[in-house]
């Protein structure tokens, strides 16, 4: 089991507004979020040592934490771009820090990822500059556009076949986010839905329609994580990362692994062994939710639904506010919108901190985050836990 | 499209031109696999040969694309089609897309056998439902 040092601590969280930031280019969002994030545990860029970054998808370059901290004015002894692949590479950025700082390479690093992804993209491309998105064009542009959905619905047709889901159950899974994203001020979906208005959304690629997509939109967020003695120092109160795990099956849909071989199983039983508990311990959590089937996949795979029933778990409310275990609070990659995924990673802290507002998990302590990339090519996960509230 | 071949992928898509389905076997494993690559992805081994494959196999998942999601213009006359996994007989899964209009009555395991399309100067090995 991997173990964690216990003294590091993740102190304060970032995040621009979401949706579309016209006349704002990458780097500019990236050191916003920095900006947030140091501010709000009361710190500048004088206490910042350490940096890690997730370069833009739409518009990357070589290189590209130097390029952030080239423009923060940062002259420091650890940076470093990740990029894993999308709502997985949030989880990865911490483990970067982490291991940074017990390391004692630097004391206080931030992370930080944000793209202009809609309204900053080049010409004639859509959403990620899909052709680093793959990977695997040379077996899959020549039969189809390069297109996540489709790619995403040959795993939800196959997972239908295999264990019953049905396209309902996908719906419930769009009519909670959304029902999330409506207690979030910075959510990009404003409007209710219903199970009718998913069933009548149009059809993407079977079995998806229009409300088992999420919305790309710009954004971005930091994560400000320090040694637990120089929190101590400041009187911060922080959050404990417990485990932090991956698992890597393949990247493209061209090498795409059959449903009981990926990677989530594994990592969700590591993920829980290491830190010593269970669904059932976990107060609220974050999963990664590109496409609807990814929350079935993952609510079935870490235990909190048996195979084939995430939908009765969902319709039941356990995942929604008020549940057994409130899942994806701030809306998620479907209804608040979908850059990368570090703001998942940002509603778990704020969660553990009693900070969320009108969704605030009452009592939150134990927090979970999942995140995904590639066509569930990796999964990542981690356990936070909070001071008592 | 227009991805550049290497030499070891060239060895498919020019077996593909010549209207055969080429995989490669490792004899290290004796095992096939997909797509070319210059070492078997099961156990490492670097001793491969190039084998005819059949060319028929089955529907181990489907999408029907509606919307050439991201503007790709040269895709939206040709909507709906249906984006497949392939499993031949020998065992690889190829994804892979089926000739013609989506039709609403395709699913998992029905038979399938490899027709290949001319497209933009390549071959490609798309399939058709048979029986
Ligand atoms: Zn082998």
């Amino acid at each position: 089991m991997p173990k964690l040092n216990q003294d590091v601590v993740i102190v304060g969280t970032g995040e621009t507004p979401v949706g579309r930031l016209h006349g704002v280019s990458g780097v500019e969002i990236q050191a916003w979020a920095v900006r947030n994030a140091l501010a709000d545990c009361g710190l500048t860029l004088r206490d910042v040592d350490g940096l890690v970054s997730q370069q833009p998808y739409n518009l990357p370059n070589s290189g590209y934490c130097l390029t952030v901290a080239e423009y923060l004015g940062l002259r420091i002894p650890y940076c470093a771009t990740l990029d894993i692949a999308g709502t997985a590479t949030s989880v990865g950025m911490l483990q970067q820090a982490a291991w940074a700082i017990e390391t004692g390479h630097c004391e206080v690093a931030v992370c930080v990822h944000g793209e202009n992804s809609v309204t900053g993209r080049p010409k004639d491309t859509h959403g990620f500059a899909l052709q680093i998105f793959a990977g695997g064009e040379e077996f899959e542009a020549p039969f189809g556009p390069p297109s996540p959905p489709a790619h995403y619905a040959l795993y939800a047709q196959r997972y239908m076949h295999e264990y019953g889901t049905r396209q309902e159950d996908f719906g419930a899974v769009a009519v909670a986010h959304r029902n999330h994203a409506l207690l979030n001020d910075n959510a990009v979906m404003k409007k209710p839905i219903t199970l009718e208005d998913y069933m009548a959304s149009k059809p993407i690629a079977s079995p998806f329609k229009l409300l088992d997509c999420s919305i790309p939109v710009d954004g971005g967020g930091a994560v400000v994580v320090m040694s637990g003695k120089r929190a101590r120092k400041l009187g911060l109160k922080g959050i404990r990362m417990r485990s932090i795990v991956e698992r890597v099956t393949h990247n493209a849909m061209v090498g795409g692994v059959a449903i009981d071989e990926l990677g989530l199983e594994p990592a969700a039983k590591e993920l829980m062994n290491s830190a010593g508990i269970g669904p059932e311990d976990i107060d609220v959590a974050v999963v990664h939710d590109a496409f609807t089937i990814s929350v079935i996949l993952m609510l079935e795979t870490f235990g909190f639904a048996k195979r084939g029933e995430a939908g009765d778990y969902i319709r039941a409310g356990h995942a929604s506010l008020g549940g057994k275990c409130p899942l994806n609070t701030h809306g998620g990659l479907l209804s608040q919108g979908h850059f990368g995924g570090f703001l998942h990673t940002l509603e778990i802290i704020r969660q553990l901190q009693g900070k969320c507002g009108r969704r605030q998990v009452e009592g939150a302590r134990i927090g979970m985050v999942s995140g995904g990339g590639g066509i569930f090519a990796v999964t990542s996960g981690m356990i936070m836990e909070g001071p008592a509230q | 499209m227009n991805v550049p071949h290497s030499s070891t992928t060239a060895v498919f898509w020019d077996a593909c031109k010549a209207g055969q389905l080429k995989l490669q076997h490792c004899q290290d494993c004796d095992k096939p696999f997909y797509y070319p690559r210059t070492a078997c992805p099961s156990c490492g081994g670097t001793r491969l040969e190039w084998r005819q494959m059949k060319g028929t196999g089955t529907i181990y998942s489907f999408s029907h694309v509606h919307l050439a999601l991201g503007g790709y213009k040269s895709w939206e006359a040709e909507v709906p089609f249906t984006l497949v996994q392939i499993q031949l007989d020998e065992g690889p899964r190829m994804l892979s897309r089926l000739v013609g209009k989506a039709e609403e009555s395709v699913k998992i395991g029905d038979r399938v056998t490899v027709a290949f399309t001319e497209r933009e100067g390549e071959t490609l090995p798309y399939f058709r439902r048979t029986g």
